[in-house]
């Protein structure tokens, strides 16, 4: 596969393939920066793919108190899944079981302005049993549901934009560690506002494609082509010569330019942080709307 | 440019202010506000000669100058736009408002966003702005929004409110709260609760800490120490739902006077 070269890393000339989705930023704001970090790795825990859980969430970026509503350290999330109804269910159960459940939190709604909304204070309020109260601020509303420490505040509803799922980069190196410790760099590149990693630490390493070869059954399998303990298996292996290990670098973003510009940070930065080889997955350019070419992000940002 | 009107003289009687708002005048020009006419005691008194009158009334905002302690039902029923008063001004206003943003830089008269008599409800929403004192029963009758006085809020503040929210940073009167249903009653300073209200605990209330910053967006000097603080919640009128609420700044002798 013919491509360009960055330093010492060989950049294939492919593209990711990516897909239109919904999404809720939200703002947990906390007594301190640890609770609020706290509630929002709660929040977005067991939501790396919608396949398997129904959302993918991360977090997005630190919100310093003179950015939020309240004035309190805050950690902005991003959830995404594939209609409005999934964000809303998503978001009410997370924000219903981690972030009310967390000491001192309050959530805020992220994308004030939006048209299109689905309730979260308006239906996790009748946890308050006749109990909560609400008050309009600046023309908007907010739930004071009474709990043991004292009060959760939460908004009415939260905006649902309309972004983009599935942007990715592969990153292979001679081996496990120096594959990582490219993985890494490029994913702290990538990660700002607009931008969810919804991985662990931004990083998989089982990626997966589309079926199975033994099963009909299975919604997604193993990468197998991408694996380097069968490129002696298979026929059709994509491991290139000297690349010993891959990590995939999943990415959600809040828009086409977020999703291309983030996969343009981490690609220039894993090439400067020892890749060998980057790469992007895709299904033939035959199911996702998106598609960003490698090629196109040959100039550094 | 923003229509200012800015008092010529003392008038002779109290002014019904109330026609002064801003979906009323809006499309109006300089001539024709000046000659729109206000009760003055028994008589009507044109705008014109009452007001120098500046601008016209394109915009939302409506700025009036002056000692208007004679002038009664500012921005009474308004439902949007802006009114900012520079100077003291008299009782009603605000009354039964329904939306919009009243600022009062200065001292604001009796009634202030309340109900008038026989009415089922006062402000339902808004919100009112007073940098100086209140008079007696602000908040009166009040089902909705907010009013947040800098001074201090005259007695009866929040009789018979049903829901809404009457901030007082100067602390407020006696008998705060009466037939309170679901309303919020806030005191920076030491207040006495009525005997129909029962202590319940001290806390910091997240939602207070928003109405707080947005009073203090809207103009109102608000101290850190009110943000960052512990207020006691007094829940009551007990003789009603017991739904209402008098939060009391407990901080310590911080800002005891």
């Amino acid at each position: 596969m013919s491509g360009y070269v960055l330093g010492r890393t060989k950049v294939d000339d492919t593209f990711a393939e990516a897909f239109p989705m919904r999404f809720a930023r939200l703002v947990i704001t906390a007594a301190t920066d640890a609770w609020a970090l706290e509630a929002a790795r709660s929040m977005t825990g067991f939501a790396t793919s919608v396949i398997g859980c129904k959302c993918e969430a991360a977090i997005e970026r630190a919100v310093m108190p003179a950015e939020t509503v309240d004035g309190r350290p805050g950690i902005a999330v991003l959830l995404f899944a594939m209609d409005r109804d999934g964000v809303g269910q998503r978001v009410l159960e997370r924000v219903g079981q981690s972030v009310m459940t967390c000491p001192t939190t309050a959530c805020f709604d992220g994308l004030e302005g939006e048209e299109k909304t689905v309730p979260l204070g308006a239906s996790l309020r009748y946890f308050g049993d006749g109990f909560q109260a609400s008050k309009v601020i600046a023309g908007k509303r907010f739930w004071r549901i009474p709990v043991m420490e004292g009060e959760f505040l939460v908004c009415e509803s939260v905006g649902i934009g309309t972004g983009v799922g599935g942007g990715n980069l592969v990153i292979g190196a001679a081996d496990e560690g120096a594959a990582l410790a490219a993985a890494q760099t490029a994913a702290d590149a990538m990660r700002g506002e607009g931008i969810a990693l919804p991985f662990p630490g931004g990083i998989v390493r089982s990626g997966s494609k589309v079926g199975a070869l033994t099963s009909k059954s299975l919604p997604a399998s193993t990468n197998h082509q991408m694996a380097p303990t069968l490129r002696a298996q298979i026929s059709d292996t994509l491991v290139p010569d000297g690349v010993g290990a891959l990590f995939e670098i999943v990415i959600d973003g809040a828009s086409e330019d977020n999703v291309r510009e983030a996969m343009r940070r981490g690609l220039h930065a894993a090439a400067g942080a020892g890749a060998t080889h980057v790469t992007a997955a895709n299904f033939g350019g035959r199911l996702g709307q998106f598609h960003f070419p490698l090629s196109e992000l040959r100039d550094p940002p | 440019m923003t229509l200012t009107l800015t008092l010529k003289a003392e008038p002779p009687a109290r002014v019904l202010a109330a026609p002064l708002i801003p979906e009323r005048l809006r499309g109006l020009n300089a001539s024709a506000i000046a000659a729109l006419e206000l009760r003055c005691g028994g008589e009507t008194s044109a705008v014109g000669d009452l007001f120098e009158v500046s601008g016209a009334g394109a915009e939302e905002e409506l700025v009036l100058a002056g000692d208007l302690r004679r002038f009664d039902g500012i921005g009474a029923r308004m439902a949007s736009g802006e009114i900012v008063v520079r100077g003291d001004i008299g009782a009603w206003a605000g009354a039964e408002m329904s939306g919009g943003v009243l600022r009062i830089f200065g001292d604001a008269g009796a009634r202030l966003g309340a109900a008038y008599p026989g009415a089922r409800a006062g402000m339902t929403g808004g919100e009112i702005v007073v940098t100086g004192d209140a008079g007696e029963e602000a908040g009166a009758g009040m089902r909705r929004g907010l009013v947040a006085v800098g001074g201090q809020a005259g007695s009866g503040a929040g009789l018979r409110m049903l829901a809404g929210t009457v901030i007082a940073i100067g602390g407020i009167g006696a008998e705060a709260g009466l037939g309170n249903k679901r309303g919020s009653l806030v005191s920076g300073l030491p207040l006495e609760p009525l005997p129909a209200y029962a202590f319940a605990t001290r806390y910091q209330p997240p939602a207070l800490r928003l109405q707080l910053r947005r009073a203090r967006e809207l103009g109102l000097a608000v101290d850190e120490a009110l943000l960052r603080g512990t207020w006691a919640r007094w829940s009551g009128d007990r003789t009603e739902l017991t739904r209402g609420e008098i939060l009391i700044f407990d901080d310590g002798e911080e800002r005891r006077e």
